[in-house]
């Protein structure tokens, strides 16, 4: 008997133990830590949090290194974090423990977030002092930024969605060499001959990643959007049904699979067709080559016209640092922002440069003679649109989305129910961030 | 009749301490507060740690299911019952729930046939025998996360062996863990594959347990194969499965490693179960209220699978 209650004590013990450990999982925070506060006679040491893997990886060390070689006042520690999601969860959790560093790489879903709860500070006054030229920057990526006419980050890793394809497929299937002009092209005449003429094995369309950015284009594309500004969801409207009704038939009709990582497939050469952040480039080329020839084109225009949003990320200073550490931060930016520095960034990755001057230099016009395919982004970032509130502005807005498109893609659900429902859960997810907008008087 | 047991076993105990009263205290401290001294000296390292590290944290938890917080905010906000009618009133809640049930069904009652079937086959003297009994024990000293990316890698479609295998079977190639109706199976299979060796070792040790005279004399009363098995090998075995029961329930509910890596609980809810809708909520969603929501519910319903099996279930169980 005493051995049942003394067991039975124990168990609950442990139970009690369970429903909490979990509130400890966000526990693995910021593992370097917040820079200690430099000497006054040492240079200003900076942590800098970053959230690229691989080739863009390296070239983001490149850049943190040419920074501090370049000076001896500020040595910045590049950190990093895992993808933009695993970054953001870091640093909410770090600002929680007051470990945060002291620059973070925050992507068009997730900077807002931090706006809101004042975790980043304005740059003006920093980018005043530091003579940058704003001007100089390409206007809509700057834009993006400001709040309330101050900037809250500077574009560093930006991007758009682009069309790539599998030359070598093209060929095989007596295709032009270039992307389809539109999607009833695509599905009625291209989709048939690719899958006529490649291996049974092979697809003609992935569709994977980050989807709700993806489909931003295509729900203009139709006409439709995920939301206006003032976060009245749209999604669930005719046009954005139809635009769903059109993703869902692909799967359906067979020309497109849902994945989960569509660029590897591409490089695989399972699939000869995906819509991809140009910040792949490099890396599908560098995969690519020997195997297959890759072509890149601009997105294809639905029955509305063209459609593509913009999308990457922008470096943001955190708030509450000390004044020296604030103005070493935005030497760091402003480096990593300049024309000669986004020009190199943007060979190494497929980002685009941000800088108007680092578009028209030398260098720059040299490389995209002898490769075309990074003039296609350069050539289409005109014709590109700020995302809808509803993805980057509402809380987990992206996640919902992609959740909604997930329900259409892989269990087949009728897109008028699923956009029905993912409108009702934005529109509640909206509320605080309604609320928090009213009290910054935005 | 269990009464009387209770009683006694209190009457044996009495019996046996000695009365303070009788031995001579040396300090003017009277006895029984000395007793209490040293009890306290004793329980407060252990009760002030579950205090501070598991009930503070419960009822933080609990109070947390009340408010919302998108845990940047100074302060959660109060909004009483909402997320609890919210996430009662879900789909998702229900879809996740059953996810739970079918997941912890699957793999606890198929591990717990595989790993008694092994022990029996391994208590037996065969060659090889440990060898066999090390090597199915190491998946369970291996992290999860790495187990599920080496499953990964074999469940990879097109490169993976099990898929390159199942195409040279003529099966379609699956994208196994991308699928809605195959993630799940897919998931069980890989814990099964974790779980198994450690269950099995478990149920060895309980049958080396088993005093060989019950098998003799099973034996000499002419009892068969199966005869022996259900009425000696089940009620020995009775206490361990007992135990595995309990803590492997406990720990399926809690998988996580191995989910996160191979789906993140997709596609859409298929392998999303309690504790990673807990998670999602609060580290991919940041809604920290609702992620204690779904936290409590999960204490709670473990809390009752718990005490159900003792007050039940235990009943059955022999103990020796």
């Amino acid at each position: 008997m005493n051995l049942r209650t003394r067991r039975g004590a124990l168990s609950a013990a442990g139970l009690l133990g369970t429903g909490i450990a979990l509130a400890a999982c966000g526990g693995d925070t910021a593992s370097g830590g917040a820079a200690a506060p430099a000497a006054s006679s040492g240079p200003v040491k900076l942590v800098y949090w970053g959230a690229f893997a691989a080739n863009l990886g390296k070239a983001q060390e490149e850049v943190v290194k040419q920074f501090n070689d370049s000076q001896k006042t500020v040595t910045v520690e590049h950190q990093f974090q895992g993808s933009y999601e695993e970054l953001a969860n870091k640093l909410t959790a770090a600002l929680q423990a007051k470990q945060a560093p002291d620059m973070a790489v925050l992507s068009d879903v997730w900077w807002y977030k931090f706006y809101l709860n004042k975790a980043i500070q304005p740059l003006d006054d920093l980018m005043k002092a530091e003579k940058v030229d704003t001007k100089d920057y390409i206007e809509s990526l700057f834009n993006e930024y400001v709040q309330g006419g101050k900037s809250y980050a500077l574009p560093f890793a930006r991007s758009t969605p682009l069309f790539y394809y599998n030359k070598d497929a093209y060929k095989k299937a007596g295709l032009p060499d270039r992307a389809p002009k539109t999607w009833d092209e695509f599905v009625k005449d291209f989709a048939p001959k690719l899958k006529g003429a490649i291996d049974p094995k092979q697809f003609v369309f992935a569709n994977g990643g980050y989807s709700a950015w993806i489909f931003q284009g295509v729900i203009w594309q139709f006409g439709g959007a995920y939301s206006d500004k003032d976060f009245k969801m749209t999604i669930g409207e005719p046009k954005g049904v139809q635009a769903g009704e059109f993703y869902r038939d692909s799967i359906k009709a067979g020309w497109a699979q849902s994945v989960k990582n569509d660029t590897d497939e591409f490089k695989q050469m399972n699939a000869v067709n995906i819509i991809n952040s140009t910040g792949s480039l490099v890396g599908i080329l560098d995969a690519a080559k020997g195997k297959f020839e890759v072509g890149t084109g601009f997105l294809p225009e639905g029955p509305a016209g063209f459609g593509c949003p913009t999308g990457g990320a922008g470096v943001a200073i955190l708030s509450g640092l000390a004044k020296e550490k604030q103005q070493a931060a935005m030497q760091y930016i402003a480096f990593a922002t300049s024309p000669k520095v986004q020009a190199v960034w943007s060979q190494q990755t497929g980002y685009m440069p941000v800088r108007k001057a680092a578009i028209e230099s030398k260098e720059m016009q040299d490389f995209i003679k002898t490769n075309p395919n990074f003039k296609t982004a350069l050539d289409q970032l005109p014709k590109t649109k700020f995302q809808d509130s509803a993805r980057v502005f509402v809380p987990n807005g992206d996640q919902i989305l992609a959740k909604g498109l997930e329900r259409i893609l892989v269990n087949q659900e009728a897109p008028s129910t699923v956009f029905k429902e993912v409108a009702d859960t934005l529109t509640k997810e909206a509320e605080p961030v309604i609320k928090a907008r009213k009290a910054l008087g935005a | 009749m269990e009464r009387r047991e209770e009683a006694r076993v209190i009457t044996i105990q009495a019996l046996r301490v000695p009365r303070p009263a009788t031995v001579p205290s040396p300090s003017a401290t009277p006895a029984w507060s000395r007793d209490l001294l040293v009890f306290l000296a004793f329980i407060t390292p252990n009760v002030v740690t579950l205090c501070v590290f598991s009930y503070w944290p419960m009822l933080r938890n609990l109070w947390l299911s009340f408010t919302y917080w998108d845990m940047i905010a100074p302060e959660p906000l109060w909004i009483g019952l909402d997320n609890w009618i919210e996430v009662l009133t879900s789909a998702t809640f229900w879809t996740v729930l059953r996810n739970t049930l079918v997941f912890t069904v699957g793999s606890v009652g198929i591990t717990i046939m595989i790993a008694l079937g092994l022990s029996l086959l391994l208590n037996q003297k065969r060659r090889g025998r440990n060898f066999v009994r090390a090597a199915m024990f190491a998946p369970a000293i291996l992290p999860g996360s790495a187990i599920a990316l080496v499953w990964t890698f074999l469940l990879a479609p097109y490169y993976g062996l099990i898929s390159q295998g199942a195409t040279a079977l003529g099966m379609p190639m699956t994208r196994w863990q991308n699928d809605p109706y195959w993630a799940m199976p897919t998931v069980i299979l890989v814990i099964i594959w974790k779980s198994t060796g450690y269950d099995a070792v478990i149920f060895l040790a309980g049958l080396q347990g088993i005093p060989r005279e019950l098998y003799e004399a099973a034996r000499v009363d002419g009892a068969n194969a199966w005869q022996r098995f259900v009425n000696v090998t089940v009620p020995g075995l009775s206490p361990v499965a007992f135990f595995l029961t309990v803590t492997s329930i406990l720990s399926s509910f809690q998988a996580f490693d191995v989910i996160r890596v191979m789906t993140g609980g997709g596609p859409v809810y298929a392998t999303t179960t309690l504790i990673y809708q807990v998670y999602s909520e609060a580290f991919v969603g940041f809604n920290a209220g609702r992620a204690a929501t779904y936290a409590t519910i999960l204490f709670g319903l473990m809390l009752a699978i718990t005490v159900v099996q003792i007050r039940m279930v235990e009943k059955r169980v022999t103990y020796e």
